[in-house]
């Protein structure tokens, strides 16, 4: 009675068998990942998948068996998820993320890294040849919160005490780490990062306003003739810290300019372009925040001497330096379909 | 044909597309072969992320004990600590698990949902960067501040609420129920499909028993593809292992399809109750054969309403 049996019975009693077999491989796949199957598995794995889809065009057409329908569906679906799965391993990820992604990003980035510096360092000078015309400005850009109170009142000896006090409990130190972390620069650099998308203006201002908090801050101990002291204390952490907020910044302008100047793409497509460096350095930003404030944190408690604090600050800075401007300027082989 | 059944059969097919389960239909891998994804609801997502909440905030608890137990910790640091370790355990939680698992953290995978790739290659690891730093803006940042709302300004307060209510229609009003991170990373979350394969039943029953049932083909030209699919959910019922009144309940059923048919059709031959389940398979076969074949010469028949979409004949 075979003969007599409808094409798509026949269709897929001669295919069923490879179905199952392929099922039970996706299977096996779901639970312990490609690596388990042996060579044959993974070989069937792609066949049978290919055949499957296949099988699954052909019934689409000639079979109204809802049965079979849905199982091809569902196992074309599954199949798919198993054979287009990432296949990186995830310490490779982050090596190639950190030896070639992000300084390749970063050297990529040159012009809105230079817009987001030259924007903070106008702020800065701004802030400071305002402090000197009036001092008063001072309480008009510095957050109470951020002063622990250093205001335009205090005597050189209070800031010292300030600069130079430090605190031994650990813990102490760790609440300090944690309250800073959710504090004003981490706030700014994820503003500055998000908001750069549009059209760069609220980023802008934002680094410009950070420019000026530390400009009117910097006068501040440098009309009281400690501006050494005050360097060296922003110095331990700011270096890397400061260098944070303008790299976020500068992938909020990545964002930014991509709206404004998409050039032959659409503006949305210019802006996922856009969207992969940015990122890149958005992380980089939120490691070297995470960095400053360990560095805040346990650092400028630990190291009291001014020199010191240089020294650390700075040769950190010249570590991320030398990191963004070599590392990953050969060719990268391991990434030959790199997103 | 008359106005009334053109009107009937639009109902009818509206009513059947909207109670279909939401389906993406422009996925198409590498193969050429669109694929169809059914779109994660949205109370699934929920639970999936209260899950993923629930796990890392319990692992956050678990190690903010340990430290208490070293008598490591003051009462006025542990708010601070523990949102800050939240933080550093929950933005990789998600990104990592992704990453491992394909699109699936274990709130997801409990939830048997999983990300894909809109473009229907594989999913990137920069998508899955992308989406979940978006949800930490998304969702965790407002979520923060509204636990802190009693700190903030009105201003801020108003900010942060239409804040919320945008992210949450961005979802709600598109179709794939992408939220602003998906539609960054150009992923959509679906849900992982279930592949069982039932018995054809066309071989379940002997060819020699569905003899005894023989249809003309003026008595198949009624119904379409919907009737003979909803015909074969029906006859896939098990009823064993149930108890007496579901088996009865099922019987009632078919006795009920089988006159509706019988009087639709025509078919005048007795059918006794007790081979009523004989009679619908043998139905189902020869109607199925029937479409499958109209179906290969260019005459897909939807449904019941398919003379409705032949064109008029010309005068």
């Amino acid at each position: 009675m075979s003969d007599q049996a409808i094409r798509s019975t026949r269709f897929r009693a001669e295919r069923e068998a490879d179905w199952k077999r392929l099922e039970e491989i996706v299977t096996r796949t779901e639970k312990s990942g490609v690596r388990v199957l042996n060579f044959d598995d993974a070989r069937d794995l792609a066949v049978l998948y290919r055949q499957a889809t296949n099988s699954l065009s052909v019934a689409r057409e000639i079979s109204l068996d809802k049965s079979l329908l849905d199982y091809l569906e569902a196992l074309c679906c599954r199949a798919y998820l198993s054979v287009y799965a990432p296949q990186q391993t995830l310490g490779g990820l982050l090596k190639r993320l950190f030896v070639y992604g992000i300084p390749q990003a970063m050297r990529r980035s040159a012009i809105p890294l230079l817009i987001s510096f030259l924007a903070m360092t106008l702020g800065a000078v701004t802030g400071y040849l305002l402090f000197f015309e009036d001092n008063t400005w001072y309480n008009t850009f510095m957050p109470g919160s951020m002063a622990g109170g250093r205001g335009i009142t205090s005597s050189r000896e209070d800031l010292l005490e300030v600069i130079y006090s430090g605190g031994n409990e650990a813990w102490d130190n760790l609440a300090a780490f944690a309250s800073y972390l959710f504090s004003h620069n981490t706030r700014i650099a994820i503003f500055a990062f998000a908001l750069g998308v549009f059209v760069c203006l609220p980023s802008f201002a934002l680094v410009l306003y950070n420019g000026l908090i530390l400009g009117v801050f910097v006068a501040l101990h440098v009309d009281r003739g400690i501006g050494w002291d005050i360097f060296g204390w922003l110095s331990i952490h700011g270096v890397t810290e400061l260098s944070a907020i303008v790299i976020a910044t500068a992938g909020g302008f990545k964002l930014g300019l991509a709206v404004l100047f998409p050039g032959n793409l659409r503006r949305r497509d210019a802006l996922r372009g856009a969207g992969r460096d940015a990122v890149k350095l958005a992380v980089l930003a939120a490691v070297m925040l995470l960095a400053a404030g360990l560095l805040e944190g346990f650092g400028r408690q630990m190291v009291q001497d001014m020199n010191t604090r240089l020294a650390i600050g700075w040769g950190i800075g010249l570590g991320w330096l030398v990191w963004i401007l070599f590392s990953g300027r050969g060719q990268d082989r391991s990434a030959l379909d790199a997103p | 044909m008359s106005e009334a059944t053109k009107i009937d059969a639009e109902k009818a097919r509206k009513s059947r597309q909207s109670r279909e389960r939401r389906m993406i239909r422009d996925f198409l891998p590498p193969e050429g072969v669109p694929l169809n994804f059914e779109i994660a609801g949205l109370g699934m997502r929920l639970a999936a992320q209260l899950t993923d909440l629930l796990l890392t905030s319990l692992f956050v608890i678990a190690l903010l004990m340990v430290l208490s137990a070293m008598d490591a910790l003051s009462w006025n640091s542990f708010g601070i600590l523990f949102s800050l370790l939240f933080f550093f355990i929950r933005a990789p939680y998600y990104i990592v698990t992704e990453l491992i698992w394909n699109g699936q953290t274990l709130g997801k995978r409990i939830c048997n949902l999983r990300v894909v790739s809109a473009d229907g290659r594989s999913l990137q690891p920069y998508a899955i960067t992308v989406r979940n730093l978006m949800k930490e803006i998304e969702i965790f940042y407002p979520g923060t501040m509204m636990l802190t709302a009693a700190y903030l300004s009105p201003f801020e307060y108003i900010v942060m609420l239409v804040w919320i209510g945008i992210l949450l229609a961005v979802p709600l009003t598109n179709k794939k129920r992408q939220r602003m991170g998906d539609m960054i990373a150009n992923t959509y979350v679906i849900h992982q499909p279930q592949a069982i394969l039932l018995p054809d039943l066309s071989t379940r029953t002997a060819a020699e028993t569905r003899e005894r049932f023989t249809f003309l083909a003026h008595q198949l030209d009624h119904y379409g593809a919907y009737e003979l699919q909803t015909l074969e959910k029906v006859l896939h019922v098990k009823t064993e292992g149930f108890g007496k009144d579901v088996a009865e309940r099922h019987q009632t059923n078919m006795l009920a399809i089988s006159d509706k048919i019988r009087a639709k059709i025509d078919y005048t031959d007795k059918v006794e109750t007790r081979e009523v389940a004989e009679f619908l398979e043998a139905f189902y076969v020869a109607q199925r054969r029937y479409l499958e074949s109209r179906k290969l010469f260019g005459d897909a028949r939807e449904d019941k309403f398919h003379k409705e979409d032949e064109p008029e004949p010309l005068a």
